[in-house]
């Protein structure tokens, strides 16, 4: 106890030093949690789509399960057969192409869905304002590119030589690396130059159904198609969303975690080099090198919980903010991130003490008789 | 001033070595993520200047050559090699495919070609000799242990790895090619496409001019002759795509690497402020000695200057050593710490940073009583 009011009274009487530690690697932790929180907020939008659509069996050609960055091609044919699987209430096709929407100036990543003229199931969930169904000629743009780009209704938008009237701003379809567009399917068919295929078919079950049921029966009814549940399609897309970045996080948090434990070591071991004569004091008193190490790791674990306490008060304010100041980025900060980085802290607080621990342990008794 | 500044830093080797080390670490984070931004416009401009070709075709309207879908009518390529001064058109096609086992998924852009716009670098095995070969990045050779005689599973359809490349990556993911003998083996066993003449087998047109042909000249023709299709130069369509990555990825890495200008500034302002706060005596000793509080202000400032000169070199090569373990790990990724404009701009930023960093301990320097200069330690 006596180490430890030693402790509280030695960081209270730097509490500059120490509030500046604890600021420095605050932000390195928030590097961290932001890096994660655009690649969680990034791959969380590319599933809106699939998310919103709530189909209970997405269909797509065999071999592809997931829709991000994915080709499928089905024989329209197969759609008659779906549509006869007992269990199915309604099957909506989609045409669906990875590509860049020129608007505003701008390019810009997209899911461009081609919808059938009944094909609304398949249409924008929520929208801002205008049309929520295309017509030929006609584009509907997530409202995010509205105010980032200037655009309005009515202004035209490219995909490759083919321009559209923008007749709608649809809520919630924006992302960074895929926002979603909708047209007609015909349109989009006479863009990629296709015919006689759909991309999906989005199948509605009828009341009691399973729908792994339902998906292993159309697998077995339609031949060469893939048959997935709502809940497995999405937890594919975002594996494969956070997959593409969850390598990147992992270095980058490495790197902030070293950074974060050079800064702490460096602001414990300056505490200890200034002590140098009290703590040769306290080991004339008696006081062991156990009781001190202990001292030395209270003293990092300290300044990490106030480092860590700040990064997360920041993120709280910093997430929002930043969303609604840049709204190409979508954060998504989760609680088991936050679990993570507080076990990396304790880590780090751990790492941290080695170094003062050894230079307590360098200190002479003899030196606290020196003037 | 500076022979001060210097013997302060000497004076205590392990602090300092620990400080520079902090310093160091502060500056290469910044590089790290500025070469991460920048690694992602050179994979992009590379991927293009890689498919060999003087001039670049795509569908009218398309600009660009990654993540954007263009699509050519077969005939085009008759059409474009009968223009005056095109020697010949070579097609390529490219599609987005998932590969790998449940759970471990990763797109990859397939790209088909016929004699231009093959993998540029073999480093391991053979170049495509027959359908079902296929040569991929080594990206993903290491993602999933892939070596040259394995199999490939694409759609259902088996592949078989003849060889492995490198420099073939962008976008967060890798390219694999085959020839059109195997996509179009790989059409009708996975029945993708209903009707092949149907199915968009020509993305862009690769096209290689006549000797002394003027490449403006034949570009004009092209465009004036044949309206399917917009012509680049490499370099164009190159920048296209470098922009549009820009204008992606800019805020995000802007947001980070703002982020590590802050962390740099507050190690530096927290490294200056403990050594003020431990050197106070030192401090009231000068101002006894009649020190102006902007002579000692100028030594505080040295010291940080000395001491981001020395971590500078120091944060370049740590974050080269890092950048290397991240791309021999992951050689999806490339992080392109040694580009110079980057360079200058983390030199000035951390100079600045020391700037910023060293005015936090002024007001305690300011406070400094010179009567402290007479207490006994």
């Amino acid at each position: 106890m006596t180490m430890i009011r030693w402790i509280l009274k030695t960081l209270w009487l730097q509490k500059g030093s120490v509030l500046g530690s604890a600021a420095g690697v605050a932000v390195a932790f928030l590097l961290v949690i932001i890096i994660e929180a655009a690649f969680v907020g990034e791959s969380r939008q590319i599933v809106a789509y699939i998310e919103h659509s709530k189909a209970d069996v997405w269909v797509m050609q065999r071999g592809v399960s997931n829709m991000h960055m994915a080709t499928t091609f089905v024989w329209d044919w197969k759609l008659r057969k779906v549509r006869e699987t007992p269990g199915v209430k309604q099957a909506t096709p989609i045409l669906y192409v990875n590509t860049a929407v020129k608007a505003g100036g701008k390019n810009w990543f997209a899911y461009v869905i081609g919808l059938m003229p009944d094909g609304q199931r398949a249409g924008p969930w929520s929208m801002a304002r205008g049309k929520a169904h295309p017509q030929a000629g006609e584009i509907i743009l997530p409202a995010a590119l509205a105010n980032m780009g200037n655009i309005k209704l009515g202004d035209m938008a490219g995909i490759a030589d083919q321009q559209f009237r923008i007749v709608g701003f649809s809520n919630n379809t924006f992302s960074m690396a895929n926002s979603v567009a909708f047209v007609t399917f015909k349109d989009l068919e006479d863009l990629i130059s296709s015919s006689g295929t759909v991309s999906f078919i989005l199948v509605d079950a009828e009341e009691g159904v399973d729908p792994k049921e339902l998906a292993r029966r159309i697998e077995a009814n339609v031949e060469k198609v893939a048959a997935i549940d709502h809940d497995r399609f999405i937890k594919n897309d975002f594996q494969i969303a956070l997959l593409m970045g969850v390598e990147i996080v992992s270095f980058m948090t490495i790197i902030g975690s070293t950074l974060a434990a050079l800064i702490i070591a460096f602001a414990s071991w300056s505490q200890v080099a200034r002590r140098k004569w009290e703590l040769a004091i306290i080991k004339t008193l008696g006081f062991n090198n156990t009781a001190l190490y202990m001292a030395v790791i209270i003293q990092s674990l300290i300044i990490t919980a106030l480092a860590l306490g700040l990064a997360l008060l920041l993120a709280a304010l910093l997430v929002p903010g930043l969303s609604a100041a840049v709204p190409i980025i979508t954060l998504e900060v989760t609680s088991a991130a936050l679990l993570r980085m507080t076990g990396i802290a304790l880590i780090i607080a751990l790492l941290a003490a080695l170094l003062p621990a050894w230079l307590v342990a360098r200190v002479d008794p003899a030196s606290a008789f020196k003037v | 001033m500076w022979r001060l500044a210097l013997q302060q830093i000497l004076h205590d080797r392990v602090r300092s070595g620990l400080t520079t080390l902090a310093i160091c670490a502060a500056i290469a984070v910044t590089l790290i993520l500025h070469g991460f931004e920048q690694g992602l416009y050179v994979q992009s401009k590379k991927v293009v200047m890689d498919r060999g070709g003087q001039l670049f075709l795509a569908q009218a309207g398309v600009a660009n050559f990654l993540a954007v879908r263009s699509s050519i009518p077969q005939l085009t390529r008759a059409a474009v090699e009968e223009v005056e001064g095109v020697d010949e058109a070579h097609p390529i096609t490219g599609f987005w495919v998932i590969y790998g086992p449940e759970g471990n998924k990763f797109p990859l852009l397939l790209v088909v070609y016929d004699q231009l716009g093959g993998p540029p670098n073999i480093i391991e095995g053979q170049p495509i000799r027959a359908g079902r070969d296929v040569v991929i990045d080594i990206g993903l050779a290491k993602r999933f242990g892939l070596k040259p005689g394995d199999p490939l599973v694409i759609s259902e359809f088996e592949f078989r790895v003849s060889g492995i490349s490198s420099g073939s990556s962008a976008l967060f993911s890798t390219f694999a090619y085959v020839s059109y003998d195997g996509l179009i083996d790989l059409l009708i066993e996975s029945e993708i496409a209903p009707d092949i003449s149907t199915f968009p087998i020509v993305s862009f047109l690769l096209v290689q001019l006549n000797e002394g042909a003027d490449l403006m000249k034949v570009k004009d023709r092209i465009e004036a002759q044949v309206s399917e299709v917009d012509v680049f130069t490499p370099q164009q369509l190159a920048a296209k795509d470098v922009q549009l990555g820009e204008e992606l990825f800019g805020p995000i890495m802007g947001v980070l690497i703002s982020l590590s200008y802050i962390i740099g500034m507050l190690v530096i302002g927290l490294i200056i402020y403990s050594d003020v706060s431990a050197r106070r005596r030192s401090f009231g000793i000068l101002k006894a000695l009649g020190f102006r509080l902007s002579h000692i202000a100028r030594g505080v400032l040295m010291q940080t200057l000395l001491l981001v000169t020395v971590a500078f070199p120091l944060g370049v090569g740590f974050a080269w050593l890092v950048a290397s373990a991240i791309e021999w790990n992951m050689p999806v990724y490339l992080v392109h710490v040694l580009d110079g404009p980057g360079l200058i701009k983390t030199l000035l930023g951390s100079f600045i940073m020391g700037l910023l960093g060293s005015l936090l301990p002024l007001r305690m320097i300011a406070r400094t009583d010179p009567m402290l200069a007479f207490q006994v330690e």
